[in-house]
């Protein structure tokens, strides 16, 4: 029985972890709906049982949040692979990203670039640039070697520069 | 990393993602409020456990509860006799690779148990039964090749 009397403090923690999460959770789920599901799941997982237990509790929250993906998908009995089972953060129809950075035509465009990006270089760039996330945590998270997940990171930032014009990247 | 990667990176960085719906926030509040409700009801349970006990001794030395003395005078020696005990693992969860206050990465199971104990008074045929939910947590260190 790990749970403990909960104060409220859990508020600011999901004010500021949850976007990042929520981010996140869109790379490993079909729909916005279906992210939510597993944010929501994973926070709590997180909140009653390992807030307790020490280290990164940024690392521990983006874990449980990708637990909660795969209890999904396997409650939902998909067979496709990982990849296949992302939509890359939706359909396009909701937005990833709230602040426009020069218009809100410049974060379509960075986000229709996000979405054509392989799934495995995504994943990484998302957990490297929105969830804080170091090369080696994104390693245990991934299961894979820290070198493999900077590669990927540079491939990403890499394809999106070249699908991104120059006119684009600078506003 | 040459300029033009690092300028697209910080131009990344500033975008902000999307937060959960307000439901969202509303469902993570109501369920960790049935969690708190649910744990002070865990916490009761030492205290009928107690009780239960209180009650089984006062019966096997066949003392009547205070509240007896407005009773009719007939001192009656009950007695319960544990008849059965149960014990049913009804899941089994994989919580993931967690870390521990070490450092060290583990893999985390939990297994979650309802135990059941059961006594009956074989002259009255009344019996009284005890059902305490459990939980087991298994943390197994792991190392990765």
């Amino acid at each position: 029985m790990a749970d403990i009397p909960d104060d409220e403090s859990w508020k600011d923690w999901f004010e500021r972890y949850g976007p990042k999460l929520l981010l996140c959770a869109r790379q490993w789920t079909r729909s916005l709906a279906d992210a939510e599901d597993v944010v929501q799941e994973g926070f709590v997982r997180f909140w009653r049982h390992q807030r307790q237990l020490g280290g990164e509790p940024q690392a521990l929250l983006f874990t449980s949040v990708r637990r909660a993906a795969f209890d999904l998908a396997r409650r939902n009995a998909r067979r496709s692979d990982r990849e296949e089972r992302s939509d890359g953060g939706g359909d396009g129809a909701e937005a990833l990203f709230e602040t426009p950075l020069a218009g809100d035509d410049r974060r379509q465009v960075i986000e229709a670039a996000l979405r054509r990006l392989p799934a495995e270089q995504r994943e990484v760039l998302t957990l490297k640039i929105w969830g804080d996330l170091t090369f080696e945590q994104i390693a245990i998270q991934l299961g894979i070697s820290p070198n493999t997940a900077a590669s990927r990171y540079r491939y990403a930032l890499g394809a999106l520069r070249d699908v991104l014009t120059p006119a684009d990247c600078h506003g | 990393m040459d300029n033009e990667l690092r300028e697209l990176e910080a131009e990344l960085q500033r975008l902000r993602p999307v937060a959960p719906s307000p439901a969202v926030t509303a469902r993570v509040g109501r369920t960790l409020a049935a969690a708190r409700r649910n744990y002070w009801g865990w916490m009761a349970l030492p205290l009928a456990a107690a009780l239960v006990g209180w009650i089984y001794l006062q019966d096997r030395a066949g003392v009547a509860p205070a509240s007896a003395a407005t009773r009719p005078a007939a001192p009656v020696a009950v007695t319960y006799k544990p008849v059965s005990a149960q014990n049913v693992w009804y899941e089994q969860r994989d919580d993931g690779l967690v870390t521990l206050a070490n450092g060290t990465t583990a893999r985390r199971y939990r297994s979650s148990y309802v135990d059941t104990f059961t006594w009956k008074n074989p002259r009255t045929q009344a019996s009284l039964r005890w059902s305490v939910p459990r939980t087991v947590e298994r943390v197994i260190p792991v190392s990765f090749q």
